[in-house]
């Protein structure tokens, strides 16, 4: 209905983009809207059938979905004074402003790549949003009339009943009622007359804005919204319902709103400026930075800003400064030296020890001999980690001065986070859980995706290698998970990992269920790799190895980068399978978004027992972000240009 | 290839090992919270002697809870009047202020409490492995759990038990019984001993009935009133909450039996064998209850401590002098903090159950003197 040439389009991926811009206009000119519907709706007596018989099925559907939503029956009021618990749970108003600021890091981070890596493309035609708006209004006009009337509510505020039940309104009223649809109807007609008028370009082609500024010129109508409209405004207080702010349970979201808006284009529009400043190179460093960013982004978000570690200064002068310091100085120190002219075999020995060094401190742990602070032992871990891949690096100054440094920045990042995530917030909530609801399945999936991805590629390699030993592990592991249920696995991770912890170590529920999401995830993705990789032809190897590369810098320089270019497309979906997957959690009693909608809010005494509304909500919620990734996901097929090379 | 080849996957291995690391340190810090105990006892750097106090502090719970400084207290968090999630995530009803009261006692301050909210089934996982000092969840307490499931239970403070609803236009009256309801489509949450109960029920009364069980109670109630079902049952306070809310106009619902078919009675829960904890608990509703007997309010408490109107052992209870309370390792003041802070057990019950039509005369839940079964030892 939103697109004006029908059935013949090609499928989005199936044909180049660029084939199909050039056929289109041609198609377009020569054909009224008449002749669209007698070919596409009605070319024969069958289709014709079919075409009545969905119709009807659509519309019955449509009315039913329409009179839940509106009857008068309906505790919508469930939804509006529940906001703040179905998107954070008890995360406390006066420290909201946290919440309001990751969303603006996020938001502001996301408009300033889109600017970075602007695609260009042909952009959104108004003729498209021309019928885009068209059907919104025959959207309207239907479902206006589709309803059916309202109940008649007396003069006592109670709804009028006879003998039959409740007494509703004749249909004449109820299309004189609704005045106001009709009249939002009317505007967007006029809206998209005016917009079909607008001239073609000179050089010919059709008129169109580019849909970045539109999707966020439109955002604008939904925040301009919350100035006149009490969105959630609503809090249940002395046994009524008030819609005034400043007592509001939502808080006053317009002014954080705004900003957010205002951010977003603020982001955009350097992000643009930026681009066209600088030149390729810096452009792709520049690139490079903020896709880096968003790697931190999301543990500075959760792990700093929403938690607001109480550092205690103290402690960190004594403790963990210090061995930050020691590990970084040492660490270097011995880098430096299996780095060395000539250490060969020696170094590789003395890399192999420090593993052996770093895995018995884990084996101590577990079998609880002596007692060492956790982030000692995985500092000793990653130290040994390094010394392997040292001698990569061994030979010039220059080389040896980029792993030492490597070394120092991952020290440097670990052990804050190590300080960070091991000191308690200063936010204080009523509940066990820091944030609940949808944040927590935002940050589940997150934590979850950045987890399982490289998790993931490893094991695709790992199964495609051609040493026995690591197919084998590998196959086995992601056979094993995969014949397995995620609930399984989920439950399993909650109830039985504590068992196998060191004797005074706990895990959250949070934790082990990010875990098990990661470990599950993981042998998804890495099918979705391997179909990559087995796409990479032969003559690839085969020319890589005649340059003279080796298998690491095949695999990363030749190999990965086509391979997952190949498999966007089952990525994308196995990303929005595990965002959706996270309703789970409700199960093994996380106060997920779904929870909330579940059972808490139908257990509040003055909603008890609404839960279909809540659930509606949370169905749209899911929906407007798996449908926000997806849009995402073909917009970087686009620009990669899978399916076209 | 070999040595080569060995080579470049040794790198790979350590990369597969440099990720486990990864999950695994995600997973212990985030587990770290509460951060003091679990570092202190890894650290290196503490002192012998903070160890050895750490491991005391693990044999007895109250000593744990006092050094924590906070009480963790499990509850439903979705269970009508008893434990609500407000809008703003705080907890409200009966079992939340019981938590309440328990911190009052312990720290002087009703607010030192961690709520945390556990499903059924996780309940007594929670307390096992300390995740929670006390369960105010509505538990029932029954001989399996006290016994096999290794809890113990403190003073009943609500008597429930199951019963039915029905509509009074089929015919049922507050009067009805069991042998009243042959024939009927009876419906109720699976999974639950309800779903015996009330089979128990309908065969002792020699009547034969047709269940249906649906996933949660909203789900039945919605079946209820779409009329998929004749007659609904669970716990009369969940029937109660039931009527009081989603009775529709021009319908009248009635509960029926006048005694239930079941005995549910509902009370603090806490792990067992740790006696000194369980005093507190148990005393602290104890507390609630002498208080209700002799009319002492959270309004009136200072009042009459001040204007000598109250008996000797309220004055003991209140901290006035004895000191009973010290002996238990509160402060004398304790449970003057849980009056004024909280209430006695009339002002809990009134606040979240008579909104939803629970009301405490005539009912198992009134005080002895008032021919319930709310009772407590004396306080001397």
């Amino acid at each position: 209905m939103d697109d004006g040439d029908g059935v013949g389009a090609p499928v989005i991926g199936d044909k180049p983009a660029i084939e199909r811009v050039a056929t289109r206009p041609a198609e377009e000119t020569h054909r009224s809207s008449a002749e669209w519907i007698r070919k596409n709706l009605f070319p024969n007596p069958f289709n014709s059938f079919l075409t009545v018989a969905f119709g009807i099925f659509v519309l019955v559907s449509a009315r039913g979905l329409l009179n839940f939503v509106f009857s008068e029956e309906r505790g919508w009021d469930a939804v509006r004074t529940n906001l703040r618990l179905i998107f954070t749970h008890a995360y406390p108003e006066e420290q909201y402003v946290r919440v309001w600021v990751c969303v603006g890091v996020v938001v502001a981070l996301a408009c300033l790549s889109l600017g970075l890596f602007a695609s260009g493309g042909e952009g959104l035609r108004l003729r498209k949003i021309s019928n885009a708006l068209n059907a919104t209004a025959a959207a309207i006009a239907l479902g206006v009339v589709l309803r059916e009337p309202s109940v008649l509510i007396g003069a006592d505020g109670e709804t009028v009943r006879d003998a039959d039940g409740v007494v509703r309104q004749s249909f004449a009223e109820a299309m004189a009622d609704r005045w106001a649809w009709w009249l939002a109807a009317a505007v967007l007609a006029v809206v998209a007359l005016a917009v079909r008028r607008v001239p073609k370009r000179s050089d010919g082609s059709p008129a169109a804005v580019p849909t970045l500024d539109f999707a966020i010129g439109a955002m604008a109508l939904p925040v301009l919204s919350t100035w006149v409209y009490p969105w959630g405004h609503y809090a249940f207080a002395d046994g009524e319902f008030i819609a005034e702010p400043g007592r509001t349970v939502a808080m006053s979201t317009k002014v954080p709103w705004t900003v957010m808006w205002a951010l977003a284009v603020a982001s955009l529009i350097v992000g643009r400026w930026v681009s066209a400043q600088v030149d390729e190179r810096a452009l792709s460093r520049l690139r490079a930075v903020v896709a880096f960013t968003w790697l931190v982004v999301p543990f500075v978000l959760y792990w700093v800003v929403l938690r607001d570690p109480d550092l205690d200064w103290d402690r960190i002068f004594t403790v963990d400064a210090p061995l930050a310091l020691a590990f970084g100085i040492g660490g270097g120190a011995v880098l430096w030296w299996l780095t060395a002219d000539g250490r060969g075999e020696l170094g590789r020995i003395g890399a192999i020890a420090l593993l052996g060094f770093a895995a018995f401190h884990w084996v101590a742990a577990f079998m609880g001999w002596y007692p060492m602070l956790q982030k000692v032992r995985i500092s000793f871990l990653l130290l040994a980690v390094m010394a392997l891949l040292a001698h990569n690096f061994s030979g010039e100054a220059a080389k040896r001065r980029r792993l030492v440094l490597a070394w120092l920045v991952i020290t440097t990042v670990f052990h804050y986070f190590a300080t960070v995530m091991n000191t308690p917030s200063t936010v204080e909530t009523p509940t066990e859980a820091l944030i609940g609801g949808f944040a927590v399945t935002l940050v589940v999936a997150v934590f979850t995706l950045m987890l399982s991805f490289p998790l993931g590629v490893v094991l695709a390699l790992a199964r495609t290698s051609r040493l026995p030993i690591f197919r084998v592990m590998s196959t086995a592991y992601i056979e094993v998970v995969r014949g397995v249920p995620l609930i399984t696995i989920l439950i399993f991770f909650v109830v039985i990992l504590p068992l196998f912890l060191p004797a005074n170590m706990e895990i959250s529920l949070f934790a082990s269920a990010t875990l098990g999401y990661t470990l599950f995830s993981a042998a998804y993705l890495a099918e979705n790799v391997r179909g990559g990789l087995q796409s990479i032809r032969r003559g690839q190897y085969e020319a890589s190895d005649a340059v003279g590369l080796s298998t690491v810098q095949r695999t990363v320089f030749i190999v990965l980068p086509q391979s997952l270019r190949a498999s966007i497309p089952p990525l994308v979906g196995q990303v929005i399978a595990t965002f959706k997957e996270t309703s789970l959690l409700a199960i093994i009693g996380v106060f997920d978004i779904l929870r909330m909608a579940n059972s808490v809010i139908p257990a509040q005494t003055q909603f008890l027992g609404i839960k279909r509304e809540g659930l509606l909500f949370v169905s749209l919620v899911y929906w407007v972000f798996s449908y926000m990734l997806s849009k995402q996901s073909q917009r970087l097929e686009r620009r990669l240009g899978v399916g076209e090379r | 290839m070999s040595k080569r080849m060995v080579r470049r996957f040794g790198g790979l291995l350590a990369v597969l090992a440099l990720l486990g690391a990864a999950c695994g340190s995600d997973g212990d810090e985030a587990a770290d919270e509460p951060a003091a105990t679990t570092e202190a006892a890894d650290d290196p750097a503490a002192t012998d002697a903070t160890e050895v106090e750490l491991v005391q502090a693990d044999d007895d719970l109250l000593d744990t809870v006092m050094a924590r400084g906070e009480l963790k207290c499990g509850v439903s968090g979705a269970a009508v009047a008893f434990s609500e999630t407000q809008p703003d995530g705080s907890q409200t009803g009966f079992d939340a202020d019981y938590c309440r009261a328990v911190a009052a006692a312990i720290f002087g301050d009703a607010e030192a409490v961690e709520f945390v909210p556990l499903t059924a089934a996780e309940r007594f996982t929670a307390v096992q492995t300390g995740a929670v000092d006390v369960l105010m969840r509505n538990t029932t307490w029954t001989q399996g759990r006290d016994t096999e499931v290794g809890m113990d239970f403190g003073p009943t403070t609500y008597y429930d038990g199951q019963q039915l609803m029905a509509r009074a236009s089929d015919g049922f009256s507050s009067g009805s019984t069991v042998a009243d309801i042959d024939g009927a489509i009876v419906c109720t949450n699976a999974g639950t001993t309800t779903e015996q109960n009330i089979a128990d029920a309908a065969d002792a009364a020699g009547v034969s009935i047709q269940l249906n069980t649906f996933e949660d109670f909203d789900i039945v109630t919605t079946n209820f009133i779409e009329g998929a079902c004749n007659i609904v049952t669970t716990d009369g306070s969940a029937l109660v909450g039931r009527k009081a809310n989603q009775q529709p106009d021009g319908e009248e619902w009635v509960i029926f039996p006048p005694t239930p078919i079941s005995k549910e009675p509902l009370g603090p829960t806490y792990g067992q064998n740790q006696s000194r904890f369980a005093d507190v608990v148990n005393w602290t509703v104890y507390a609630t209850i002498i208080a209700d007997e002799k009319g002492i309010t959270s309004g009136n408490v200072d009042a009459r401590l001040g204007d000598g109107s109250l008996d000797a052992e309220a004055v003991r209870l209140l901290g006035g002098d004895g000191e009973l309370q010290t002996a238990m390792g509160l402060s004398a003041d304790a449970f003057h903090s849980v009056i004024s802070q909280v209430g006695n057990y009339d002002e809990i019950y009134s606040r979240h159950l008579n909104p939803v039509g629970l009301s405490r005369e005539g009912s198992a839940n009134a005080g002895w003197l008032d021919g319930g079964l709310i009772y407590a030892p004396p306080a001397r």
